[in-house]
């Protein structure tokens, strides 16, 4: 009896602490690299929306000789010696390339507040309000058009201040800490760039404000997270107070330029009321014979951001230009078709299929697409170990092409005003919900194809994957029974048109 | 068994409700003879209307009503009078009534439990007996786990430890408690990334480990020919995150409930080693789980694959 029971616990014991659990890391696995280039002359390249390299000023600053960089290096070397192992894990978990930290702590504000609203009691729909965020639902609702214009503005001020940080650093030349001094603990990996000022403490001072303006209830975190990394920077040796001071000030100032382009982008009414929403549906059913609706009980009377396509875009010169061609009506022969694709894949879905539309769904409760592909690119940015502006200047473009991408293809969903298969297809289901916007073109094959564009022109090794990426990203909505082909398919050509005309600015801005 | 060791036991399972809230399952306190062999196909319909969003109450019209059915061929041998192994693999299908997200439908977990009877005090008025369940669990087919609320199971392996102890008057009135521990692997899903209470970068989901406990009470009644039970289970999940905010629930939520079931089940005089179980559940108190209404039924057939020895029931 005894050993009965001796095997019975020692069974579950061992069965229990051995079953195998996973690491379930809370941030991407990103250690401080050496870089792998510094451009010198990134100073000179071309901003995106700066005029010069000196809109914003900062002072010039005191001599590495002077007794207040003495006092300031003593200060620093006395504090590096109360550093406790908080402050040493903060150092490493900001490590010496800031901006992917700040992006992914993008990336975790965006899956926070990407939540849709419930309805009253009364079957209507509350919505954010901006100027109460903390009422419910909370404000900002992060759908795929909010997320991709925090991600550009905020990589585009990035991009702007750092060529602006670049051009005073060398302007000024303060030398790195590690150059004048070998009492400072280096506990970053050091370079030779100039130290004032700190470009770190830029994209932090960037980071803070334009995030705090998108993500207003997150004000005291974000204010702790900046103070985090000003104290790690300082305590790691990498720039003194005064660097960090003036960085500040320019990153502030360059938020501001940006948050004024953003005030004025035509965001605040591409949430329309019903009145404007029902007269751009009636305009598309006079125009094309069919429109959507929304197909949830109850039914939302407004979709998602009817007047997106309104809002201002960075580089692409003329919105409707690029609008894809009319899709096949629906009951036609060519829509049936697609009809049958739509029902043979549902009925037959594989495994590998369905893996791919839940890889790939990006939907609510996630960072969205443009997300995902800030995702792939700081991975490859660290695995390349680019410098911090090389970093920027990926994610400037990637990101402002997806908004511009985001914004062509709601031009095109709430011009065609095409119904969604749901609707379409008596009888239809999917394994994804399915979004409250019109269908045609498909948002994933937009986002996907002009993030797949631009990054292949910055890491041309790569092409294969991105394309590859694309394309699954664009499959995966066909699969997931929320998107007809010929919705993704005008996706991807949209998609790689926008990416095109951003890379040909890119091409131009003198880094390459 | 010394005395030393029973309290062991007893501190050990306290302790692990203590340190671990949580659980579920339902559990006897019946056992197999030795060379006995019990086949007992169960049905089970669940269905919800309302659900627990984190705690509040709601339906969802985009659902209307959640339907779950399964099919489980259970089969129960005794391995000695005393340990009996149970084997269980269920057959699971799931819809709702608006139909606009697919249902599914597919073989769930194989289970397999050992139970052993620990301890036996017995005269002619009063019975007490204890037992110790261990379970495993583990996926058989690949099944998602996120998809909920439609996924048939919840994509792990799971391990269990649950303690029985049925004290039975003169033979006809009983009282059963049951404390069980479930442990469960995390979940593989086919996102490599998800927001639990803050981000996850990986592609596996943290699945609550749980306490459960059972109270049931039961009555033999019609010449033995019918057993009435009442009870009331509780599971505690002892980690979690809520469902969102109108956005589906993942199998990372901290599932909690308290229902109240009644049972019957009778033994034909007509037909030996046949009895034929009905059963009804209700949820009244939950957290991030359906209002579930549950009608169970089974027969069961025992028989004895070798010759038996002695006379001794199986009850």
């Amino acid at each position: 009896m005894k050993n009965l029971i001796y095997l019975f616990i020692s069974v579950f014991l061992f069965a229990t602490f051995l079953s195998c659990e996973h690491d379930l890391p809370a941030n991407a696995d990103f250690d401080a690299y050496n870089y792998q280039s510094i451009d010198e002359n990134g100073g000179n390249w071309k901003p995106i929306i700066l005029t010069s390299n000196e809109d914003v000023v900062i002072p010039a600053p005191t001599d590495v000789n002077s007794a207040e960089y003495k006092a300031e290096l003593s200060e620093m070397i006395a504090a590096q010696k109360t550093k406790t192992d908080n402050d040493v894990s903060a150092i490493n978990y900001w490590g010496n390339n800031p901006a992917i930290r700040w992006n992914e702590i993008t990336c975790d504000l965006t899956t926070k507040y990407n939540l849709i609203p419930a309805p009253n009691p009364d079957g209507t729909y509350p919505g954010p309000n901006a100027a109460n965020p903390g009422k419910y639902p909370l404000f900002p609702y992060t759908h795929p058009p909010y997320s991709s214009r925090v991600f550009a503005n905020l990589s585009g001020a990035w991009f702007d201040g750092l060529i602006s940080a670049w051009h005073y650093k060398y302007k000024f030349n303060r030398p790195a800490i590690h150059k004048s001094n070998t009492e400072v603990q280096q506990l970053l990996p050091t370079s030779e760039l100039p130290s004032y000022p700190s470009d770190a403490a830029v994209i932090n001072a960037i980071s803070r404000v334009i995030l705090t303006a998108m993500f207003p209830l997150e004000k005291d975190d974000l204010i702790k997270k900046s103070d985090e990394l000003k104290n790690s920077l300082f305590l790691s040796g990498n720039a003194v107070k005064s660097d960090i001071e003036a960085a500040d000030s320019l990153g502030r100032g360059i938020a501001k330029i940006y948050l004024a382009r953003a005030a004025g982008d035509g965001m605040k009414s591409a949430q329309t009321p019903k009145p404007i929403s029902d007269s751009i549906k009636n305009a598309a059913f006079q125009r094309f014979g069919w429109s959507w609706t929304n197909q949830e009980i109850p039914e939302r009377p407004v979709g998602l951001t009817p007047l997106y396509g309104k809002v201002k875009t960075w580089f692409v010169p003329d919105v409707a230009a690029i609008r894809p061609p009319v899709p096949p009506a629906p009951g036609s022969e060519e829509f049936k078709k697609h009809e049958a694709e739509m029902k043979s894949i549902s009925e037959n879905m594989t495994t590998k299929q369905r893996a791919i539309a839940n890889f790939w769904n990006d939907g609510l409760n996630t960072y969205t697409p443009p997300g995902h592909w800030n995702r792939f690119a700081t991975n490859d940015i660290v695995k390349y170990k680019l410098n911090p502006l090389r970093t920027v200047r990926i994610l400037a473009y990637l990101n402002m092409a997806m908004m511009d991408a985001g914004i062509c293809c709601w031009d095109a969903k709430f011009y065609y005003h095409y119904p969604r298969p749901v609707q379409a297809i008596s009888g239809f289901q999917t394994i994804l919900g399915t979004p409250n916007f019109p269908s045609y073109t498909s948002g994933h094959s937009t986002f996907s194809a002009a993030a797949a564009e631009v990054l292949s022109f910055f890491i041309p090794q790569n092409t294969t994957t991105y394309n590859q990426y694309a394309s699954e990203a664009s499959d995966s909505r066909i699969y997931g029974g929320i998107h007809y082909r010929f919705d993704c398919q005008a996706g991807l050509v949209q998609g790689k048109k926008i990416g095109e005309i951003t890379v040909n600015v890119a091409r131009n801005d003198g880094a390459q | 068994m010394t005395k030393t060791f029973k309290h062991f036991i007893f501190i050990f399972c306290i302790g692990l409700s203590i340190t671990h809230l949580r659980s579920q399952t339902p559990t006897d306190a019946l056992l197999m003879d030795k060379n006995q062999l019990c086949i007992a196909p169960m049905y089970t319909h669940e269905s919800w209307k309302e659900y627990w969003e984190g705690t509040l109450l709601r339906d969802n019209l985009n659902i209307g009503i959640f339907t779950k059915q399964s099919i489980n061929p259970m089969l129960a041998y005794g391995i000695t009078d005393k340990i009996s192994v149970l084997l269980s693999l269920p057959y699971v299908t799931t819809k709702d009534s608006r139909g606009q997200l697919q249902g599914v439908s597919g073989i769930q977990d194989l289970s397999l439990f050992l139970k052993a009877k620990l301890l036996n005090f017995k005269n002619s008025s009063h019975d007490f007996g204890g037992f110790l369940t261990a379970g495993f669990g583990t996926p058989i087919s690949n099944y998602l786990s996120d998809y909920q609320p439609y996924a048939i199971g919840l994509g792990t392996q799971e391990f269990s430890l649950r303690a029985i102890v049925k004290y039975e008057y003169k033979t006809q009135t009983y009282l059963r408690l049951g404390a069980g521990y479930y442990h469960r692997t995390d979940t593989k899903v086919e996102r490599d990334y998800h927001y639990n209470n803050g981000s996850v970068y990986s592609e596996y989901m943290d699945v609550p480990n749980a306490m459960q406990y059972e109270v049931t009470l039961g009555q033999w009644v019609a010449n033995n020919s019918l057993q009435i039970e009442v009870g009331t289970h509780i599971q505690s999940s002892n980690s979690g995150d809520d469902i969102r905010r109108q956005n589906p629930g993942q199998p990372t939520n901290k599932v909690n409930f308290t229902n109240g079931s009644i049972s019957l089940r009778y033994f034909p005089a007509f037909l030996n080693g046949v009895s034929i179980i009905g059963s009804y559940a209700q949820n009244f108190a939950g957290r991030n789980i359906g209002k579930t209404q549950a009608l169970t039924g089974t027969i069961t057939y025992q028989f004895y694959l070798k010759k038996k020895n002695n006379s001794e029931t199986a009850n």
